[in-house]
């Protein structure tokens, strides 16, 4: 199966190289490109230099743009399958082919997952990523340890909704929404890395409204969505 | 509050919370942006059902009648929702003039590359 991994990048002049080098050492086989996401920093000039593929966006979309521009160029470029790997190094490039293979197995969705067989620390930041974990098992009645974990691997019937359906995208609401239309999500257990450089996008009102919306959106609204088909 | 008052917010309320719901599902509307109707809704729902939470808030804002403060209160919603749409009208502005911007340059570099190649 083709697959293409999108690397997006904001911001990312000192790591992207490190990164794009480590999946290309890692990972060959695998076609790739850098999304770059609006950089304001000497991002592209970095991807210009190396002779790296790279999609520049004329401004900043955010994390959700940016899935659905990887997803987009997947599904019109004839990928089967297609996965984001983090531009500042929080991903590793071993865990690919697992995810590759767990699709292989029957499923429409692979997750990386940072604690399938491993406990969430004692956070308010694991709390809400719990209150989300639970609101998707009590609506779907399957287990999703990790909704925001930004490994996800999916195949092409799932593309063409994230790349064309305006409200799919890189949130667990969109998850939920697959499932319920019969879509079969699996996770394997991951190790992530920490950040590097940069700050998280997530500030804490920024997480604090994002909780609500989610549990809004995962408990009430995708009932009244239209069905896909999976 | 009058009987009559608190089933005609009730029922106007399920009336905007369908439609809400059903621009969502002919993909008209983002499920972002409909976080805040739903919200509105329920604090309405929830206004005429426990009218004791506006004669609180009446009582404390000094305002004679809880149907001044439901007012009062739908004013300053508007307000807050218009404030934050003339900064997303701005921003969006910005957008489509950089993207007017980031399209005629490409096609210029395009057309000069093709020009270009053509005098070799």
């Amino acid at each position: 199966m083709k697959l293409l991994v999108f690397i997006p990048a904001y911001n990312e002049e000192l790591n992207i190289v490190k990164t794009v080098q480590n999946l290309q050492k890692h990972c060959p086989e695998y076609d790739y490109v850098v999304i770059n996401d609006g950089s304001t920093d000497g991002t592209e000039q970095v991807l210009k230099e190396n002779g790296f593929n790279y999609i520049s966006l004329p401004f900043n979309l955010g994390l959700d743009g940016v899935f659905q521009t990887g997803n987009l160029y997947a599904y019109t470029h004839g990928y089967d399958l297609c996965v984001p790997f983090d531009g500042d190094g929080q991903h590793n490039a071993e865990y690919l082919p697992l995810l590759v293979k767990k699709i292989e197995e029957g499923y429409d969705i692979a997750i990386g997952s940072r604690f399938l067989t491993k406990k969430k620390h004692r956070s308010l930041r694991m709390a809400g990523s719990s209150l989300i974990s639970f609101c998707f098992r009590l609506v779907t009645r399957v287990r999703f340890t990790d909704p925001t974990s930004g490994m996800r691997m999916v195949t092409r019937k799932i593309m063409k909704h994230i790349a064309y359906d305006q409200n799919s995208g890189a949130e667990p609401d969109s998850w939920a929404y697959f499932v319920l239309n019969g879509a079969k999500l699996a996770e394997i257990q991951v190790e992530m890395n920490e950040r590097e450089q940069g700050t998280s996008y997530f500030t804490l009102p920024r997480s604090i409204f994002f909780m609500l919306r989610m549990c809004i959106s995962i408990l009430f609204i995708q009932f009244f969505r239209k069905g896909g088909d999976f | 509050m009058s009987v009559t008052l608190r089933v005609i917010l009730i029922i106007a309320s399920l009336l905007a919370l369908f439609y809400v719901l059903r621009k969502i599902r002919q993909s008209k509307m983002n499920i972002v942006d409909s976080i805040f109707w739903i919200v509105l809704v329920a604090v309405f729902i929830l206004l005429a059902v426990f009218p004791q939470i506006a004669y609180f808030f009446a009582n404390l804002a000094g305002i004679q009648t809880p149907i001044n403060f439901i007012l009062l209160f739908i004013i300053a919603m508007l307000f807050i929702k218009v404030f934050l749409m003339t900064i997303r009208i701005s921003q969006q502005d910005e957008k489509i003039k950089k993207l007017a911007q980031r399209i005629a340059i490409d096609e210029y570099e395009e057309r000069k590359d093709k020009t270009d190649d053509e005098e070799q």
